[in-house]
């Protein structure tokens, strides 16, 4: 008996110095594991820390290229409308004056005339599209509800695919900034269903619920794996989810053959509204 | 009597030197906090009565492995006896005092 005391408390200095051991490396005040001839460094901590300041970084970045981005095709936009419109309009002003000077008897030139002005037509249409594709003038003229509206229409129109759009916030008020993001999201929603999801039908909803305001799009299409969500090649999808965090949300892509794609992007109401009308 | 012996678990203010053999990794983030740390409490509570023996164990792991230090930062008190092993960025001021009995030598 006499001799199992010092062996008991020989167990429990053991034990404490296991505890204190578990414990160091729990709160990671363990900086190098020493052995018998190496010593290994544990930087676990600093590691993570570094991870988390080039992720806010890249963040950062990410957000900054995309405002850099909005505005850059916004200047295009602008003066794709302006230079460029104007001066076509001026063209076909032009042309239009010259047509009505024509005698009869001029008949080649009237017909070369009449080309060059549905060629001139054309080229206004097509300025005013890519104006519009850069920087949505719908967008700051009717609210971010009333462009997904068109966004949809014009989707089914392109695509075939029938498209409905449903929402519960038609008198708010968005941020400029959160919309053109909003709506880029869709945009892209949109274009990768109708590029990847051999969909029969399309549904965007956009909803306030409690604090949150929350978008969807989804299809009834073939769905989309985890690696193609998860792929860095997947520009589209990145940019997406960089757009949302900017906006301090969160993001979700999900799907299956069965189910199609689903995406949900829920946002703080107050990065999003400026204010609600009655 | 329990009462004197517990009074004589703490240092005494001008008693004896107290040496301390600290094992580090280099300048890594939780063994450079327990140098200051250490530094600090000693200059705070014992000034002018300690030692410090700074281990860098990775110019002499062997060294350390022979005194069992089996991680860094680990702080052994030698001096007063019995011996104590505090591990960690020595953070903790609370808890490291009472481990190395300095609790009753607070100022």
């Amino acid at each position: 008996m006499s001799n199992q005391k010092p062996l008991y408390r020989e167990l429990e200095t053991k034990m404490e110095e296991a505890e204190k051991l578990i414990h160091a490396l729990r709160t990671q005040q363990v900086d190098a594991i020493v052995g018998e001839r190496h010593v290994m460094l544990v930087r676990l901590k600093q590691a993570e820390e570094n991870l988390k300041s080039s992720r806010n970084q890249l963040r950062a970045l990410a957000s900054y290229l995309l405002s850099v981005r909005e505005n850059e095709r916004a200047t295009i936009a602008r003066e794709l409308h302006d230079e460029f419109g104007q001066a076509l309009t001026s063209l076909h002003l032009g042309l239009s004056w010259i047509s009505r000077k024509l005698t009869p008897g001029q008949r080649p030139l009237r017909e070369q005339i009449r080309s060059l002005l549905a060629t001139t037509t054309s080229l206004i249409r097509s300025v005013k599209n890519i104006a519009s594709e850069l920087r949505p003038g719908v967008l700051d003229q009717l609210g971010l509800v009333k462009t997904l509206k068109s966004e949809a229409r014009e989707f089914e129109g392109h695509t075939g695919i029938p498209c409905r759009f449903k929402m519960n916030i038609a008198k708010a008020r968005f941020d400029r900034s959160a919309a053109v993001a909003i709506f880029r999201i869709v945009q892209a929603a949109l274009t990768n269903i109708a590029r990847h999801a051999h969909a029969s039908r399309a549904l965007i909803t956009l909803m306030k619920r409690k604090n949150n305001l929350i978008l969807t799009v989804m299809d009834n299409g073939k769905g989309i794996s985890r690696k193609v969500i998860d792929s860095h090649d997947s520009l589209g999808v990145t940019g997406m989810r960089e757009r949302t965090l900017a906006l301090g949300g969160t993001f979700t892509l999900g799907g299956s053959r069965s189910k199609g794609t689903i995406l949900t992007v829920r946002i703080p109401l107050s990065r999003v509204l400026i204010g609600t009308t009655s | 009597m329990k009462a004197k012996r517990e009074r004589r678990r703490y240092a005494k203010p001008g008693g004896e030197t107290y040496l301390f053999r600290l094992f580090v990794a280099g300048n890594e983030s939780n063994s450079s906090q327990a140098r200051g740390n250490l530094a600090r409490l000693c200059e705070e509570h014992i000034k002018g009565r300690y030692k410090i023996d700074a281990v860098d164990v990775l110019k002499d792991a062997a060294g350390a492995h022979k005194n069992n230090v089996l991680v860094t930062p680990t702080l052994i008190l030698i001096k007063p006896l019995p011996k104590v092993t505090v591990l960690g960025n020595l953070n903790d001021t609370k808890q490291v005092l009472a481990a190395l009995r300095l609790n009753g030598d607070e100022r």
